[in-house]
């Protein structure tokens, strides 16, 4: 399961090829032990969404001192 | 028996007061064709960019319409558990090109696409059929044999 801290970078790898990368700041987590969903904000326009990650997502953790 | 958990994408959720414009925005920066409706954290329904075309704009609704009245509800959905044989009879049944992906508490948690399964199918195909391909290929790629003395 992938988790997260507020704060943390979600990044969406592209669908197509030549397709960009998407990322968002993790602005809340709802699920347990850090866990999805994440409520986040994309970075291309400042919309805000629930996001569920699937394969295609990973989290870059941001300056935790667990990191 | 494969599941289809490894074909399974993100999936990108709004509450249903969001409007059909916002919705739009967000498929653009979230790099999404469909998002789920979720209300009080259950799936209410799916809205795909085509929805917003054909049950929006074509119908002249505004912008700022609410997106809860253009989406699919209830949502087609698949669980997560399922196998890929599963998910070839719901896309045959339904027609359509992608499934909501929940859990065992009918929760969110994905989306599986059509694309992505024919592709996945494809490639087994194609390991399969690339040995073949090569001894049609070159009949004569046989080892040698063995020189007896």
């Amino acid at each position: 399961m992938i988790t997260a801290h507020v704060g943390d970078l979600l990044v969406v790898h592209g669908r197509r090829v030549g397709e960009p990368e998407r990322d968002a700041e993790i602005l809340e987590v709802r699920g347990p032990d850090g866990g999805p969903p994440f409520v986040v904000r994309w970075s291309e326009d400042g919309h805000e969404s629930l996001f569920f990650p699937g394969s295609d997502a990973f989290v870059r953790h941001v300056g935790h001192d667990d990191d | 028996m494969r599941a289809i958990q490894r074909l399974q994408r993100s999936g990108v959720g709004v509450g249903p007061e969001r409007t059909i414009q916002q919705v739009a925005q967000l498929m653009n920066s979230s790099g999404v064709g469909s998002i789920g409706v979720i209300d009080d954290d259950r799936l209410v329904g799916m809205v795909t960019d085509r929805d917003i075309v054909r049950r929006g704009l074509a119908r002249g609704l505004p912008a700022d319409a609410r997106v809860d009245g253009i989406m699919s509800s209830p949502a087609l959905t698949i669980d997560a558990d399922a196998s890929i044989d599963d998910a070839v009879e719901a896309f045959r049944t339904h027609a359509v090109r992608r499934l909501a992906v929940v859990d065992a508490d009918g929760g969110f948690v994905g989306v599986i696409s059509l694309d992505d399964l024919l592709l996945d199918m494809a490639r087994d195909l194609g390991s399969l059929t690339s040995p073949l391909a090569a001894e049609i290929g070159d009949p004569h790629r046989d080892s040698p044999v063995p020189v007896v003395a």
